[in-house]
């Protein structure tokens, strides 16, 4: 038995058959439940469990139609709109579906009509009934208020004017009851009936291709499921290159025996159509993955779903049959490396234009942008004299700035005599600059630590190291004393 | 300096022997499977193919990197490896600058060959932490490598940034593959480095092992060289050098490890225009700049002081025997000109 708390006081929002049996019911206090029964089982509701489950189901039933949507806290509707010749026709479907359930142990009903609605009151109220077209009518109509999906309120309110089924509720004249009880009882009734169309949002984006196999016998190996994506992905390229598209992202979904589903996307940097290709970034992603996949008493369905596909250009090989295309082989093995190390993995400096050190750089995870191939452009002579003659730049810089202790400079606002850094002291021997760089006032608030200006100088110690220092705000500027750190390093 | 000379020629003649008996050169200066094309090994000798003979060392003209110094190209006999694993090692984790410096410094000249290919910067997080990560605007700066060229890879584990380093020692498609290590892990053993050097050799390009803070260690690199930083020259202006400058980067190199050279130091000057190495002979600056230009200034003339010329050459110079005379010394000690 679960209970929860609902206006102050702990109540019973579920109970299982025995405890039915022993005349205990919903909403009742948990006082009195154990006032009439010391010995029941009480447990407290988790929500948020309750729903990890209904998605890790509604996972499982993907396997039936890509259209899953969650109703509400205890339901999901399938849109299975041209996949039950799949399975053998409606029944059939149907049957499959609630024994497959039951076999995990779940107790399970279910409806299938033409209508959503049609098919949650069938689900809740006449137990596994298969509702053909425009027999919407005569399923609902002894059927009670609740059927109708409509709020507790308006149901009672109903009740009190003495319209008791959903038969009662058709047979009463529109234009009093939406009056009186608002549209939303009118919008439900047709969306039962089928008079409007009742959009169900499924959670997931449908992928434009997809292949899957259903084993008969399950498989547990990684090299079993490499091979089989291997398959698939010859599959699908037949139908990519009938679009004349590639993949850029890939999923691939595995359904276990007991339910459990396990989704492995990757992304390509180009579009790829190439099995071999595809099974290698597969095999990568596997292998990161050794630890996280639990493949349990097997996967009886393997998916391979394009998620996004982009225009392929083919490429004419030359003479002697070889395509060289130096592009292709680093997008490759990006993706090889982003598929087990993670989409960081491979880096790619971006210049910015800006001012300060730190954000004139910024690191992006690898893209195929356009690479550049041709030479760079030669300064402009008109542009301003800073970019003609650059000023000095480290080629290591440090994340953060780190802080360094100066005990004394030569001039009060020069660099420094000598400094410590990681602990080690460092005399500097010769120090040019200062270099100033003012914040971006147009970014950082005046009164922000980074909005001071920096003095940065290029300094040597006496072993011949050059580093790049900077004096954090001005001496006698403010209450706050100057501080130093350590930026980057020169070669 | 005669026992060293016997030494030298004795080992040259046992190696030269020992290559005799197995039939092979040595394998240091084997030629790369990839540089020899597939067609002309199968067509047999009479296939026209120049081989370059510098003393004991033979191999095909390009299988060298050449530094542009002469007297290292010929302490390695004829550049670094290009493919192939070369260690640089750094003593201290604050000497990275250097040694990344250096080993920018080969790949710019590699790119200088093999235009618009990528550079692939692998390191852990560890390395990168410590020692800050590659900062694309001075890379350009330096060394002329351009943004796009660039590739980073930083694995938070040893293990995965070894593996991303085999991935692409294979890849014929990059420049050049950097691999920054710090320490001396377990992990980075002979096999380990063996696997590197294979891959690199069959791909044909090279990929240069950044140990920092690390103690030399038997590995599959043909060649070790130990970078620390060297003091800079002022730079030069056309009023002569500019006291307390910070001039171009300058590095310390020592082999530590060649199957042909003897361990020799050198004090080799990146010059970023150009994008080539000049050596700089003798000890034009003392260990401490200071001593000789001073930040205070006082002096008329800075660079007289710091172009002294010594009386006698250096005692304990491994290659004494190819400093140039006096008067010849004396003009490459004269100020430098710029370009």
């Amino acid at each position: 038995m679960i209970s929860h708390r609902k206006g102050n006081a702990q109540r019973i929002s579920a109970l299982d058959e025995r405890a039915e049996a022993l005349h205990l019911k919903r909403d009742m206090g948990i006082a009195d439940a154990r006032a009439m029964h010391p010995s029941i089982d009480i447990v407290e509701a988790d929500p948020q469990a309750d729903r990890r489950l209904l998605e890790g189901l509604a996972d499982w039933c993907d396997r039936y139609t890509p259209l899953v949507a969650l109703d509400a806290t205890d339901g999901l509707f399938l849109d299975v709109t041209g996949c039950t010749h799949l399975f053998g026709g409606e029944r059939a479907m149907l049957d499959d579906i609630l024994s497959r359930f039951f076999h995990q142990g779940f107790d399970v009903r279910a409806g299938l009509a033409a209508t959503p609605g049609a098919a949650w009151a069938a689900a809740r109220f006449a137990s596994d009934r298969i509702v053909a077209g425009g027999e919407e009518e005569a399923l609902l109509a002894p059927l009670p208020l609740a059927a109708l999906r409509i709020e507790p309120a308006t149901r009672t309110s109903l009740e009190s004017v003495g319209l008791r089924t959903a038969g009662a509720v058709m047979a009463a004249p529109r234009a009093p009851l939406a009056r009186r009880f608002g549209a939303s009882l009118l919008l439900r009734l047709d969306q039962a009936l089928g008079r409007l169309d009742e959009a169900v949002s499924p959670r997931l984006p449908v992928a434009p291709l997809s292949v899957e196999r259903h084993l008969s016998e399950p498989v547990t190996l990684t090299e079993d499921i490499e091979r089989l994506v291997g398959m698939l992905a010859a599959a699908l390229k037949i139908d990519l290159e009938r679009r004349g598209e590639g993949a850029r992202m890939l999923a691939l979904l595995l359904f276990r025996v007991d339910g459990a589903v396990s989704r492995i996307a990757i992304g390509t940097s180009r579009p790829m159509r190439e099995p071999q290709l595809i099974q290698k970034l597969f095999h990568e992603r596997l292998a990161a993955l050794e630890q996280d996949i639990d493949a349990g008493y097997g996967f009886d369905l393997v998916r391979l779903s394009v998620l996004t596909a982009a225009a392929f250009d083919t490429q004419q090989a030359d003479l002697a049959g070889e395509v060289t295309d130096d592009g292709a082989d680093i997008a490759l093995f990006a993706d090889r490396i982003r598929a087990r190390l993670g989409d960081g993995a491979v880096l790619q400096p971006v210049t910015v234009e800006s001012h300060l050190p730190e954000r004139a750089v910024a690191t992006i995870p690898f893209t195929e942008a356009p690479r550049r191939t041709t030479p760079p452009k030669k300064p402009d002579r008109m542009q301003a004299p800073m970019t003609i003659f650059p000023p000095e730049r480290p080629i290591r810089l440090f994340r953060s700035p780190e802080p360094i202790e100066v005990p004394a400079t030569e001039m009060p606002e020069g660099p420094p005599l000598n400094f410590r850094w990681r602990r080690a002291l460092y005399r500097v021997m010769r120090a040019e600059g200062p270099e100033r760089i003012a914040a971006e006032w147009w970014r950082e608030a005046a009164s922000d630590e980074a909005a001071s200006t920096r003095d940065y100088y290029r300094i040597e110690d006496a072993d011949g190291r050059r580093y790049w220092l900077y004096r954090q705000g001005l001496y006698g500027g403010s209450q706050v004393p100057p501080r130093w750190f350590l930026h980057g390093v020169f070669a | 300096m005669a026992m060293t000379a016997v030494a030298r020629e004795t080992v040259f003649a046992l190696r030269r022997q020992i290559a005799k008996i197995e039939g092979t050169l040595p394998e240091r200066l084997q030629a790369p499977a990839a540089a020899a094309p597939d067609a002309r090994v199968d067509a047999g000798p009479s296939i026209d193919v120049t081989i370059v003979r510098r003393g004991v060392a033979a191999a095909l003209p390009d299988a060298f990197l050449p530094t542009g110094v002469e007297r290292l190209d010929a302490a390695l006999s004829g550049g670094l490896p290009k493919a192939a694993l070369s260690e640089i090692h750094g003593i201290e984790t604050r000497d990275a600058g250097a040694v990344a410096g250096f080993a920018l410094s080969l790949t710019s000249l590699i790119l200088k060959q093999t235009q618009g290919l990528p550079v692939l910067w692998i390191g852990t997080s560890e390395i990168f932490r410590e020692a800050g990560f590659p900062y694309a605007r001075g890379l350009h700066a330096s060394f002329g490598i351009e943004p796009e060229q660039l590739l980073f890879s930083e694995a938070p584990k040893l293990v995965d940034a070894l593996w991303v380093a085999e991935e692409a020692a294979r890849m014929t498609a990059l420049a050049a593959v950097i691999l920054e290590i710090r320490g001396n892990p377990q992990r980075l053993d002979l096999t380990a480095t063996r696997r590197l050097h294979a891959r690199a050799q069959s791909a044909g390009r090279p990929v240069f092992l950044l140990r920092q803070a690390a103690e030399p260690e038997p590995t599959a690199a043909p060649v070790r060289l130990i970078v620390a930083s060297a003091p800079a020259v002022p730079r030069d202006t056309i009023a002569g050098p500019l006291a307390g400058s910070i001039g171009r980067p300058a590095f310390t190199l020592t082999i530590g490890k060649s199957r042909t050279a003897l361990p020799g130091q050198f004090t080799l000057e990146w010059n970023p225009d150009e994008r080539a190495f000049d050596e700089r002979r003798g000890e034009e600056r003392a260990k401490n700049p200071v001593a000789v230009v001073s930040l205070s200034g006082g002096r008329k003339d800075p660079a007289a002081a710091s172009g002294a010329v010594l009386a006698f050459p250096p005692i304990g110079s491994p290659a004494a025997g190819d400093q140039p005379p006096q008067g010849q010394r004396a003009a490459h000690l004269g100020p430098r000109r710029a370009g």
